[in-house]
């Protein structure tokens, strides 16, 4: 395998945002989460819980509403007063339509899907219609005293039960006039200066709402009569969050100290067929406040201010007990958001709103296995770039050569030309980009830092040709058919013959730079690509999927490898397939063909191809062999995987040249130490 | 008190006092003069009573003679009057007016730092303006970046300290640009203040990540320290001070010869 120098990073300050709602949408067995800065991100839960595709972020959209509609629509309502459609196809905001009432706190679809409440600031619910368009204003119903906080429908979509402070009331869909009010205690058996906020309500089909508050309570109301008939006393902070499932028979609750609590409709006595609501499991996952939960037919999914995405499989609802059924947790990001440029040793790291550049320390002392070097130049912060604007950035990239950089937000294109003279730097951006380069899923340069390749969301692929002091647009390749995949990754050949981009429903397209038209296509496989890298010399294309699987493919042969072809016969080591974050960079080791560097969040694993593939039977994580034992042995157990998780949480792993790796590691308590307060716990002895 | 036009009967006296009120240096005399010829209610009271009894007395007198001369005489007298009055007192407010500014201009250059010091400091800042405007912009953008992402309440009055320090001397009104000002609105202002207040304000049981991290560390067999035990931020300044001089202290040493 060979002995490393690895700088071990760890001044990347990379802190996620907190994830402010969820929606479940139950055909297509996918995930809406939107975050505080406005991002929204959609998770393929059944492709192994990958993020497939996300909206950049923007500075005046604080997100407060999320939901599904008819037909696989997606709508967000914020703080900004404002409806906004995303189109899932193109990967573009449709339209954003102003309600005209205030800062907007929450909404929901009606079970059929073809209607939208929303709830303001000015107490006022308004009901629109959704056309297949657009969306339709119809009807205000009667305005309450103080802000709507939630809204549920019924499911027959006869009334709807809103949540405001301190009381909750029930409104009649048709005509829309509030029939009823529920007063809320605001303590639990007891008197409080401080108002009791519903944070939740959710309406069953027989009448009963269920409402969640800022006391800690659940409580479960008769709405026919308006009485209170169970509370529950849950926690001393608040409960922020509440879903229930579809069938009615239990529902999940998000508090302020992170607990998740589950609910079920469980009868009185074995024999009985009284039910009642009793709370059967906690679930402490979060650190921080649970401020969105959902309920799919076997999950229950949470997401709060410590950032993580938690969905946790319910036993009783899982048929088979396999790796399935484990507890998976998303913390750290599905895509890369560093760059390297090897010759200069710079590292570049994509924020929301700038970009970091940084030159590796240097060190002149050797040392043997394990050992820490000490540093004679330390790491060098070099340039902190901000883009102008509220939206955030989508990529980024920094060209080998270190000459230039390269990012792009929902609307705006950026280039710079950076130059170094004597330990300074100099920045000059390159200005009157073209029309057609307006916002660019990836960015990738070429080997040798003359060209520039851009993925743009409307499909089409450009090649640039950079020249000092400008750009000289080369070719588009026409867009493709399909829905646009938000990880459309680009990998380009070391000798830049090749340029390979996935994100067409056809599978990876391989392009002839030279020759500038398509020369293959590599089968669709039916999981999202994670990963690309075209290896030198041999131009094979290796893919990495969301369900683990490695493809290696020979670009000029047109065919997969026999190395790949014998992989997929023996099939992966089952504790490879079980792993769970995706593989987000493929690099090569440039004298040595038949090594392949592949690192997903918490390994990073170098494949031999000339050494004989592992079984289920054999360890697949082997540490290294001490010495002293024989040379048989090692033969005997030396598979092709040496993988090695000494450096975690990994968010980028790269060759700089023979003798050097870097790894960039982002500690989760660096994470933790940055975000809001908790709520305070108080334990025996402290 | 009612200013009763003088009587006939006092005529010639008033008439001598008329007479002198047409030289100005006897004005103020005159004016003494008219107010001592103001006659008190008492002093009116008396004569009226005794003019009253006289009258009656002399009830079947004829009427005195008041020549049209005489009459115009006491009218033109009497506007003359009125202006003079007028203008003294415009004249009196006018004095009281220059005072009060002599005194506030006095006053102020009392405040103000002298002379030499203002002119300088107009210089100096006029070129730097000059020179890095540029630098200023950018600086103000982070600046303004930075207090976003803090968050905090009082990135407005940052924003416009930092904008009267380029404008210059003139602290009375700021000029900013509308594209410049952030997108936000009155109403989501005080909605994110109502979220905020809701869930991190007073009344909320919030503690900071440091201790809620090392609640466990204290409760250990074996007590650990906090989970954020050092203040890495702590003497920045000092430390990279410290790191200058031991460089240059180093860069000395090399060059003294060994002796």
């Amino acid at each position: 395998m060979g002995e490393f120098n690895v700088h071990r990073v760890r001044f990347f300050n990379y802190v996620p945002s907190g994830i402010r709602c969820v929606a479940y949408n139950n055909q297509s067995n996918r995930l809406a989460v939107s975050r505080t800065d406005g991002t929204v991100e959609i998770y393929n839960l059944s492709a192994n819980y990958f993020q497939e595709k996300f909206f950049p972020g923007h500075e005046s959209r604080a997100t407060e509403a999320l939901c599904w509609a008819k037909g696989q629509r997606l709508f967000s309502a914020g703080l900004n007063g404002e409806i906004i459609e995303y189109d899932l196809q193109e990967l573009t905001i449709k339209y954003a339509v102003d309600a005209f009432g205030g800062p907007i706190w929450s909404m929901a679809a009606s079970p059929s899907g073809s209607q939208l409440l929303v709830g303001c600031e000015d107490g006022s619910v308004k009901l629109f219609q959704i056309t297949p368009d657009r969306i339709q204003f119809e009807r205000n119903f009667d305005r309450q005293k103080s802000r709507i906080l939630s809204l549920s429908w019924h499911p027959a979509g006869t009334h709807v039960a809103a949540g405001c402070i301190d009381y909750i009331s029930v409104f009649d869909a048709k005509s829309g006039s509030a029939i009823g009010k529920m007063l809320v205690d605001r303590q639990y058996m007891g008197v409080s200066k401080r108002k009791c906020i519903i944070w939740g309500v959710a309406f069953l089909s027989d009448g009963t709402v269920i409402s969640v508050d800022s006391a800690g309570k659940v409580q479960i109301w008769d709405s026919a009569t308006g009485t209170l008939v169970k509370n529950h006393l849950v926690s001393n902070a608040d409960v922020q969050s509440i879903a229930v499932s579809d069938q009615e028979d239990s529902f999940v609750v998000g508090t302020a100290e992170g607990t998740v609590f589950h609910f079920q409709l469980v009868s009185v006595t074995s024999s009985s067929s009284e039910k009642q609501w009793v709370r059967t499991k906690p679930f402490q996952h979060h650190t921080h406040d649970v401020r969105a939960v959902a309920h799919s037919p076997t999950a229950l999914i949470s997401g709060g201010t410590d950032t993580h995405l938690v969905i946790r499989p319910l036993m009783e609802k899982v048929e088979v007990k396999n790796y399935d059924a484990a507890l998976r947790k998303i913390t750290f990001p599905h895509r890369r958001l560093v760059s390297c440029a090897k010759k200069k040793q710079l590292l570049l790291f994509q924020f929301a709103h700038h970009l970091e550049l940084w030159r590796l320390g240097s060190t002149v002392a050797t040392g043997k296995n394990g050992d820490t070097l000490p540093l004679s130049k330390n790491a060098d912060h070099l340039l902190h770039l901000k883009t102008k604007g509220p939206e955030n950035i989508i990529c980024s990239s920094i060209s080998p050569c270190g000459g230039w950089i390269a990012c792009s937000t929902a609307s705006r294109f950026f280039l710079y030309r950076l130059n170094y003279e004597h330990d300074n730097i100099s920045l000059q951006r390159v200005s009157k980009m073209p029309v057609f380069l307006r916002s660019a899923l990836q960015i990738l340069f070429s080997e040798d830092s003359t060209k520039l390749f851009v993925a743009s969301n409307q499909r089409s692929l450009h090649v640039i040709r950079l020249l000092e002091g400008g750009f000289k647009h080369l070719h588009t390749f026409q867009p493709q058919s399909g829905p646009v995949q938000s990880a459309c990754l680009l990998a380009v050949s070391p000798d830049g013959a090749w340029l390979a981009a996935s994100g067409a429903a056809a599978g990876v397209l391989v392009y002839s730079v030279r020759r500038l038209k398509l020369h293959c296509t590599v089968p669709a496989y039916n999981f999202p690509v994670t990963a690309l890298g075209i290896a030198p010399n041999t131009n094979n294309l290796v893919i990495a999927h969301s369900d683990q699987q490695v493809f290696e493919y020979s670009i000029p042969d047109k065919q997969y490898t026999e190395w790949s072809r014998a992989v997929q016969k023996q099939g992966f080591h089952h504790l490879w397939l079980q792993r769970d974050t995706p593989i987000t960079h493929i690099s090569f080791h440039p004298k040595r063909p038949m090594h392949i560097l592949l690192h997903d969040t918490y390994m990073f694993c170098l494949i031999d191809k000339s050494l004989p593939l592992p079984n289920d039977k054999t360890l697949l994580y082997n540490p290294l062999p001490p010495t002293n034992e024989s040379d048989v042995i090692r033969r005997r157990t030396a598979h092709a995987f040496k993988i090695s998780k000494k450096y975690k949480p990994l968010l980028f792993v790269d060759l700089l040249d023979e003798k050097t790796l870097v790894a960039v590691e982002r500690p989760l308590d660096d994470i933790v130490a940055q975000l809001p307060p908790p709520i305070k716990k108080k334990k025996f002895g402290t | 008190m009612v200013q009763l036009r003088p009587r006939a009967s006092r005529a010639p006296a008033s008439a001598s006092a008329m007479v002198d009120e047409g030289q100005p240096a006897s004005e103020e005399e005159a004016g003494h003069g008219l107010l001592l010829g103001q006659p008190s209610s008492g002093a009116a009271a008396e004569p009226l009573e005794e003019d009253e009894e006289g009258d009656d007395e002399l009830d079947d007198e004829a009427p005195e003679e008041l020549t049209f001369a005489s009459a115009q005489a006491e009218a033109k007298e009497e506007e003359r009057r009125v202006r003079e009055t007028v203008r003294r007192d415009r004249a009196l407010l006018k004095e009281k007016r220059k005072r009060r500014e002599e005194l506030f201009i006095e006053q102020k250059k009392r405040k103000l730092l002298p002379d030499t010091i203002l002119e300088k400091l107009t210089t100096a800042s006029q070129t730097s303006v000059k020179k890095s405007p540029g630098k200023l912009k950018e600086v103000n953008l982070q600046k303004k970046n930075e207090e976003r992402e803090k968050g905090s309440d009082s990135k407005k009055a940052k924003e416009k300290v930092q904008k009267v320090q380029t404008v210059g001397q003139n602290k009375s009104y700021m000029a900013v640009r509308l594209k410049d000002q952030d997108l936000r609105d009155s109403r989501q202002e005080a909605a994110k203040a109502f979220i905020q207040n809701c869930l991190y304000g007073p009344g909320t049981n919030r503690t900071t990540v440091n201790k809620f991290l090392s609640l466990e560390n204290k409760r250990l067999p074996m007590k650990k320290a906090a989970a954020q035990f050092l203040n890495n931020t702590w003497g920045s300044q000092r430390k990279q001070n410290a790191k200058r001089f031991t460089k240059r202290w180093m860069v000395r040493k090399m060059k003294t010869p060994k002796k």
